[in-house]
């Protein structure tokens, strides 16, 4: 009797975690890949422990966060894609890897009424980037697009005698400004630049931090930014000449910048650096811990010319999901519910970033937010990066270019030709 | 062939090797799983145009390895390379025989100096290159408070497209001297010490009895050096990785370097395989060089 008794409580154990195992291999996971650490601020909110948890209850599902090396991410996807093991469903990726997954035909397309409804809601800077051709979408760009902007120190500008609230509005005060407020010791070594570059690292982030002179003389990456296939490099003219020359004659003719302060963030929350043009969502993130006492003001970068249009880059990171992803149908519908128009707001409130749909703009707190007030003008003269599918061969060459001129390895002429040779390399074979 | 298998097993179980051959079955088995058949397969890759996420693989015969010869890229990668090779090989191994002749004397605490002199071989590549990118950092780094203090010009170390190269081959002198010291060491201690007493009796000095008895007698140890080192060099990576990335504008990539942007950077597979074959077959034609010019200055006493 004792034995049976026994028994019986052990098949009824059983049973019971049967039950419980297979109801919850019964439930879908889907798996989003995000970047972890610092390497972004948009990636915060892959932090929240319940997230996804509204969605979870009413599809009866897991979302499983996975965070990924960022210097190792864009490799790890394509081992997990390639080998079709651990393929994720959701990759938070940067937008200027979309080309070179496209180019492999690795992601799948917004279905097309999502992608319609999502194009009719947004910022016009916003749908731009979404949009890679008469409405077709391969992915969610996501709040607090990286905008890049022209950061100041302003009790650097006060030092030197500058009005501390306003911003060089042309190259020729930019240069000046520089002068001004870069700093040498007594044998005359630059410790304080009036300028901070970027020339170190992949040839992608060089280019990155130099598009805003790039536009602003007039000249562009690509002759067709819309364009998947096709078209020639844009660069190789006087407006791309001028752009380099630019920060070269800062270089080695003023002397109000070095090469010795590649971080260009770091530096100038560090007060190594008067200026700087990057992620302006970096330094405001980055700014309350690492240098508290900072006064900076943020602008768009300066013109070649009075009364040219200012341009500057808008560089979102973005929800994609890849062709072999397993769950496709509840992976849209899990991105789709992330990028709400209320969930849009929500986040945006929550980390002081900018929205994507037209109607946040103008909803409290973020209409009167002088941070987001400054992102609202800037962002109409903001640039997405083409859609052409050798955009890596094409920045891998300007960034070179860049950085052979600056470190004198050649003239600005030589340095351009060879680059828009392999550039438009790079656009016949991805049109193959 | 059955019968023939029988009877070799046979044999081989009267003659007690089957054992042996049973000990190294894992490491035979896991050598040619995870070290002969991916270099075989890159090998048949080379001659692919390989497109894994497509599953897709065309022949094209050469064309890879064409498209190498009009590669700037490579080419610079390529003679970065040999440069590497022909600074940290020789330096190196210089350094290392005179501080193991100095080190094979009995002092106190040689051991001591031993230990110092072979940690920085011991020590992961990657975070000793992570601290020396420190050291090199021209506003914070050692190196330049030190020019400075000694009232120097600092230098750009790593920012610099004309220093990168020369400062990746600094580090990797230092990280490889160690090694280089041990092994000269335990060639040292092979030479009998009679030669040095013969010499010494009849009126050599100590540089002649250097360059006449120690250094030919070390020929083998020397040789073993300058091939392993050799093709050490030829597969740097890692520390041109951390330090440098193959930056600025390409001034200190290496091959290994231009081989991962291209695999795994730009899903090439069948160029980087292209890349890969040429190295083997540079590194095979150094090592045969090496040891055929080695082999005559042997020297026996």
């Amino acid at each position: 009797m004792n034995k049976l008794f026994v028994v019986g409580k052990l098949l009824l154990t059983l049973a019971v975690v049967m039950v419980f195992t297979v109801g919850a291999a019964a439930t879908e996971t889907i798996v989003l890949w995000y970047p972890g650490g610092e390497i972004t601020s948009v990636a915060l909110l892959f932090h929240e422990k319940d997230l996804f948890s509204e969605f979870e209850v009413q599809n009866d599902c897991r979302v499983e966060l996975v965070a990924q090396d960022y210097d190792f991410m864009q490799q790890k996807i394509f081992t997990a894609l390639a080998s079709q093991k651990a393929v994720p469903d959701i990759l938070f990726i940067d937008q200027s890897w979309v080309p070179g997954f496209l180019k492999e035909d690795a992601l799948d397309q917004v279905p097309e009424v999502d992608a319609a409804a999502w194009l009719e809601a947004v910022d016009p800077v916003v749908k731009q980037a979404s949009d890679y051709g008469e409405g077709t979408m391969y992915c969610y760009p996501q709040y607090g697009a990286d905008i890049y902007g022209l950061t100041w120190n302003k009790d650097y500008f006060a030092e030197a005698g500058l009005d501390p609230e306003i911003a060089p509005q042309t190259w020729e005060e930019f240069r000046e400004y520089c002068v001004k407020t870069c700093k040498k010791d007594e044998a005359g070594n630059i410790i304080r630049v009036g300028y901070a570059i970027r020339h170190l690292g992949q040839p992608h982030g060089v280019v990155h931090k130099f598009l805003w002179a790039l536009w602003s003389a007039g000249a562009d990456l690509v002759t067709d930014p819309k364009a998947l296939r096709g078209g020639k490099a844009a660069f190789n003219n006087e407006g791309g000449r001028k752009a380099l020359q630019l920060v070269y004659d800062m270089l080695y003719t003023d002397k109000s910048t070095s090469l010795d302060f590649p971080d260009p963030r770091t530096a100038f929350l560090q007060g190594l650096a008067s200026m700087q043009i990057s992620e302006t969502i970096s330094i405001q993130t980055r700014q309350p811990t690492e240098a508290p006492n900072l006064k900076w003001g943020v602008a768009m970068p300066p013109v070649m010319e009075k009364g040219m249009t200012p341009a500057t880059n808008y560089n979102p990171w973005v929800y994609a999901v890849p062709r072999t992803a397993q769950h496709k149908d509840l992976t849209w519908k899990a991105i789709k519910w992330i990028n709400s128009k209320e969930k849009d707001y929500q986040f945006c409130v929550k980390y002081r970033m900018t929205p994507r749909y037209k109607e946040n703009w103008d909803r409290e707190p973020l209409v009167s937010d002088p941070y987001i007030v400054a992102l609202r003008a800037m962002i109409p003269y903001a640039h997405p990066y083409p859609n052409n599918l050798g955009l890596n061969g094409i920045m891998e060459a300007l960034g070179t270019a860049i950085q052979k001129v600056w470190h004198k390895e050649a003239s600005v002429d030589e340095a351009l030709n060879e680059a828009e040779r392999l550039a438009n390399k790079a656009i016949e074979e991805a049109a193959k | 062939m059955v019968n023939q298998i029988k009877q070799w097993i046979q044999v081989a179980r009267r003659r007690h090797y089957i054992h042996p051959y049973l000990f190294i079955a894992p490491l035979v088995i896991s050598f040619t799983i995870f070290r002969l058949y991916p270099s075989f397969q890159t090998l048949r890759y080379s001659f692919y145009q390989v497109e894994l996420l497509k599953q897709k693989t065309t022949w094209i015969g050469m064309e890879n390895f064409l498209a190498l010869f009009e590669d700037e890229i490579f080419i610079r990668s390529f003679i970065n390379t040999l440069k590497y090779c022909l600074y940290m090989v020789p330096i190196s191994t210089v350094i290392g025989l005179v501080l193991a002749v100095f080190l094979n004397v009995k002092f106190r605490m040689s051991n001591f100096f031993k230990a110092i002199c072979f940690s920085p071989y011991i020590t992961s590549t990657v975070a000793a290159a992570m601290v020396w990118s420190w050291l090199y950092n021209p506003q914070f780094g050692l190196f330049n408070a030190v020019l400075k203090l000694l009232h120097l010009h600092p230098q750009s170390w790593l920012a610099s497209s004309r220093q990168a190269l020369m400062s990746v081959i600094i580090f990797s002198i230092w990280k490889i001297v160690g090694y280089n010291i041990i092994i000269f060491i335990a060639g040292l201690q092979t030479i009998p010490n009679v030669y040095y007493e013969a010499a010494t009796i009849d009126g050599a000095g100590p540089f002649t009895r250097f360059f006449r008895i120690t250094l030919p007698l070390l020929v083998p140890t020397t040789t073993f050096i300058l091939i392993y080192n050799t093709i050490l060099a030829f597969q740097v990576f890692d520390q041109v990785f951390v330090l440098t990335g193959g930056g600025p504008a390409h001034a200190s990539t290496v091959v290994v370097m231009e081989i991962y942007q291209q695999a795994f950077l730009k899903y090439r597979f069948g160029y980087a395989a292209a890349m890969a074959v040429v190295l083997f077959v540079c590194i095979l034609a150094i090592t045969i060089v090496q040891y055929v010019i080695s082999e005559r200055r042997e020297v026996v006493y």
